[in-house]
Order: C-alpha cells, then structure tokens, then sequence
C-alpha cells in the first residue's frame, strides 16, 4: 500500500519508530486490545497493519486488513470488513467506514461500523456515529449523533452505494 | 399508538461505589407519555455521553444528538470566562459554540439535566433561546434544578437507568457556585411555553418545559 511504502522510505529515526509499529499479533489477538506501546511483537502472517506513532499520513485508505492507527492520519478510511483501531495516541481526522471501530485516541469525522463502535475510557469522538451496536465507557467523551442501525440495513445501504459501480462493470 | 416502554432494563452504570440508587422520574414518566405517539423522537443529551442513557433512548427508537456542555463547566474551564474587566464575564456565545451544529426545529427533546444549576444566571437566557430554537413545535425541554436547601453538589451527573428513573452520581461536596433557579424565572426563559414543575425528594425540582405546538408534526 502507498502510505506503507512511504513508511518504509522513511529516514534512520522514522525506521526505528517504524520497527515499533510492526505490531503484528498471534492470529488469536485482536485489535481490540492493541500491545502496550513500545513492546515490539514478533512478526506474523496476521493480516493487520499498524500506522505508527511518528507516521503522519493524509489520503484515502482502504483494503482488506485490520488496522490500529497509533500516529496521525487525516483523509478517508474504508475497511467495511475489517477493525479499524486507533490508539491511545492516535489522531484521526476523517470519514471511517468499516466493520467494526475501536477509539481510544482521538477521531474528528463520522463514524459508520458493520457491527460496533466502542469508544473506550480514553477516547475523545467529535462526530455522528452509525452502526448496528456502540459502547462508550464511562470518562469517553463524545460529541455527536448516534445512529443505531441493524446490520440488514447497513449491508442494504452498502449493496445500494456499490450498485452503480456494478452496472458499469456489466 | 406506541405505547411508552416502561420495562426495565439493567443499567450499563450499576448504582455501585460512584453513584446513588435509581429513582423514579415524575417528569420522565410524564415525558414518555407525552410522547408516546412518536416512534424516533430526536433527543439531545447536554450531560457526558452515558452508556446507559443512549441504551435506554435507543431501545425507545431515539436518534440521539451527544453535545456534552456539563462536564466543561464542571471542570470551570477557563475558556469560557472573560476576564479582562473587573469582574469576570461569562462568554456565552462561546460557550453556545461548543454545541453541535443543529438545524432549527429538529429536535424533539432536550435533555439539560443540571445545566442551569452551573451556569451563571446571566446566561441562561441566551441559553435557554437557542435551545428552544432547536426544538419543534411541541418539543420540550427537560432540567433538574436544585432547591433553596439543597446547597452542595453541584458536581452530581445524571443519567437515564431506563425510561423513567434516572441515575445519578454520588451526592457531591462542592457548593453550588449561583443562586437557585426558581420556577419564576424558568417561565420567563421561555414565554409562551407550558412549564411543568414535579417535586421530587432528592432535593430538586425537574422541570419541563414544553413549547408550543403540536410534538407529533413534521417527526421523521
């Protein structure tokens, strides 16, 4: 992916931190519970990706991994099958779309999860919230809309946005 | 007709260490029914974002709007104070900015809590307008203020255990920073309006406002 490799081409100090990120966990974890920062795991074929402490990245992403954002990112995210994860220290500013959305940093954008969105006890959320289950801990702040929808809905929703783009296939 | 839902639900925030016991709503109970008509009514809750409370509205079918404008003023955020003069001012139209941006006559119901307890009584006109122009005709205004008596515990959270009972933090010891609110001024703040007033034993008073109108026109 474009902002991998940018990671990857970063300089002496940015690879250091870079080693950090490569949080890559037993096929077992999740996301859900990311690695306390600066204990480096030992790689594996987990499909999840890390955005690092140090990374600054703006664009559009999308894929099929799991992703835990601990740096910053600003732009689009959309994982509709995956957990997209940010950190405690991580800071958001965009549109995240996925399967599910763990917050304990800080989002700025609208959320919308498949299942659920949890924002836990360090999480800060300023933005409209859709998804089919949330769960905000007690001293999360939150400023925004909550949306409850049924998952039928969500992947209706979804089928009806990805139509177009089907006809033009055919 | 829906019916208002008054089952319990097992409250997410358990009255354990850091709360009181669950007590029943006269002005909730009254709420609920009044709208009893309206399968998604559109409520704002102005306290910190609870678990429990979005639980209980969602099970009513609420589409809920969080703009938490209590713990600010708890925190007595320098922010919202002018302090160049004499004597310091409150910044209401900053304050009023930390709200959501909401179209007007959108929402179906306000839930203030103890809002006006913490806010200077300069400000609550202001306050008090802007909230009302969020409402729709028929929409209405829910606030706790305390009684003359009651003088500590200003820094006391609420919540919604289910429909009709409200929870609450652990009764705190920080005095209340300005005078009570009465019933008078309540009126004033919004003219026209029919102000309801229920008696509670907790020490305060819950208030709701309803503006005029019928709640069931224009609901999504």
């Amino acid at each position: 992916m474009w902002w991998e490799k940018k990671s990857r081409g970063a300089g002496p100090q940015d690879e250091k931190d870079a080693s950090l990120t490569v949080v890559s966990s037993h096929p077992s974890a999740s996301l859900a519970d990311p690695a306390p920062r600066n204990v480096e795991m030992p790689t594996a074929n987990y499909n999840h990706t890390v955005i690092g402490r140090s990374m600054v990245l703006h664009g559009e992403l999308s894929g099929k991994e799991d992703l835990l954002i601990e740096g910053q990112f600003a732009g689009t995210i959309n994982l509709p099958e995956n957990c997209v994860t940010v950190g405690a220290g991580g800071e958001v500013k965009a549109e995240v779309r996925a399967r599910q959305v763990i917050v304990q940093g800080a989002v700025t954008g609208n959320i919308s999860a498949g299942e659920k969105i949890e924002i836990r006890k360090t999480g800060h959320v300023v933005g409209d919230l859709v998804a089919a289950a949330i769960a905000i801990e007690d001293g999360a702040f939150f400023k925004g809309s909550i949306d409850i929808v049924r998952e039928q809905a969500h992947h209706a929703a979804a089928a009806a946005a990805s139509q177009p783009v089907l006809r033009e296939l055919e | 007709m829906m019916r208002p839902q008054t089952h319990q639900h097992a409250p997410h925030r358990s009255t354990g260490a850091g709360s009181t016991p669950g007590h029943s709503s006269p002005a909730l109970e009254w709420i609920w029914k009044y709208l009893s008509d309206l399968p998604s009514p559109r409520i704002m809750d102005c306290g910190p974002v609870s678990q429990a409370t979005v639980d209980v509205l969602v099970r009513r079918g609420a589409k809920i709007h969080v703009a938490d404008l209590i713990t600010p003023l708890l925190r007595d955020e320098a922010q919202f104070w002018d302090r160049r003069g004499k004597i310091a001012s409150f910044r209401t139209d900053f304050f009023l900015s930390q709200l959501l941006p909401i179209a007007p006559e959108s929402l179906t119901g306000i839930f203030a809590w103890n809002l006006f307890d913490l806010l200077p009584h300069e400000a609550h006109a202001q306050v008090a307008a802007r909230w009302f122009s969020f409402l729709r005709p028929g929409g209405l205004l829910f606030c706790i203020v305390r009684e003359p008596r009651l003088e500590k515990g200003s820094e006391t959270t609420w919540w919604l255990e289910n429909l009709t009972t409200l929870g609450s933090g652990r009764e705190g010891t920080k005095a209340f920073a300005y005078a009570v609110v009465t019933n008078r001024e309540v009126e004033r703040l919004a003219p026209g309006a029919s102000v309801k007033t229920f008696l509670t034993r907790s020490g305060r008073r819950e208030v709701v406002v309803v503006i005029q109108g019928d709640s069931t026109t224009g609901q999504n």
